[in-house]
């Protein structure tokens, strides 16, 4: 049995990948309880209407249903993943870009208190993948996703085993979405 | 440009020097002063490690966040 995740802060390109993982022919679980908006105009490709993180903490989340399958568990959801076998592409992405777009999707200006405490959970969750037995893990940044799908991809793909078709996966990168971009001083 | 010392001296109580004398004898510390910078390195990765981590109220603040996101009820 294996899970196949997809991770990261909210907002660094999460919805993204499923859909390219999607689009490239795994089996991707999601339902539609949320719905796609002007945040994410392709939808959210999530379980639960996205609140997935609360099964997971009170132990109800029926993971061995999803055996094979991709699911979206975000940063903070994986300190309550239980012992099993996962793969987890997890994303990255500039964490001012994270704050601008979890901004407005809240109404309200995150401050540095709070990029602080992401940055710190990002860290901490990255420290999990990497210590824990039972994960195998890939690190994927959303802005090298736009920059060159086709290397990403295909990288994503080695660590899949090969089981991704990627032409039809790269036609899930739409570079007019990666909006909130930080400017570049040069 | 003048060059930064590498070293510089701190000064410590002296009987406090006579007892880590005693402490280090038969160790690997060579010095009094090689002793007193590994306890303080430790003692300052410590401070560090606990400034990064994801304490509980960084993580109150990232659940008040989740459920403004939606992502927590």
């Amino acid at each position: 049995m294996v899970n196949y995740i997809v991770s990261g802060l909210e907002r660094s390109g999460t919805s993204m990948m499923m859909q390219i993982l999607y689009l490239g022919g795994m089996k991707v679980a999601f339902d539609h309880k949320r719905k796609p908006d002007e945040h994410n105009p392709k939808g959210y490709f999530e379980l639960e209407g996205g609140k997935i993180i609360n099964r997971l903490m009170d132990g109800s989340f029926p993971i061995e249903k999803y055996d094979d399958m991709v699911i979206k568990v975000t940063a903070y959801g994986l300190k309550f993943l239980p012992k099993g076998n996962y793969k987890i592409i997890y994303m990255l992405r500039d964490l001012d870009e994270i704050m601008a777009s979890m901004s407005k999707m809240i109404g309200e200006k995150l401050g540095e208190e709070d990029k602080k405490a992401f940055d710190k959970l990002n860290k901490y969750a990255l420290k999990l993948l990497e210590e824990r037995g039972d994960i195998d893990y890939i690190t994927v940044r959303y802005d090298k996703v736009i920059e060159n799908p086709r290397r990403e991809i295909e990288r994503i793909n080695n660590f899949l085993g090969g089981i991704l078709d990627v032409e039809a996966a790269i036609k899930a990168v739409d570079p007019s979405l990666y909006r909130n971009r930080k400017e570049v001083k040069r | 440009m003048v060059e930064d010392k590498k070293y510089t001296t701190v000064s410590i109580p002296t009987p406090l020097f006579k007892k880590i004398e005693e402490r280090i004898k038969g160790t690997g510390f060579t010095s009094v002063s090689s002793y007193v910078t590994y306890v303080l390195r430790e003692i300052i990765a410590e401070d560090e490690e606990s400034e990064e981590a994801f304490s509980k109220e960084d993580e109150e603040r990232v659940k008040e966040r989740l459920r403004a996101l939606g992502y927590l009820d």
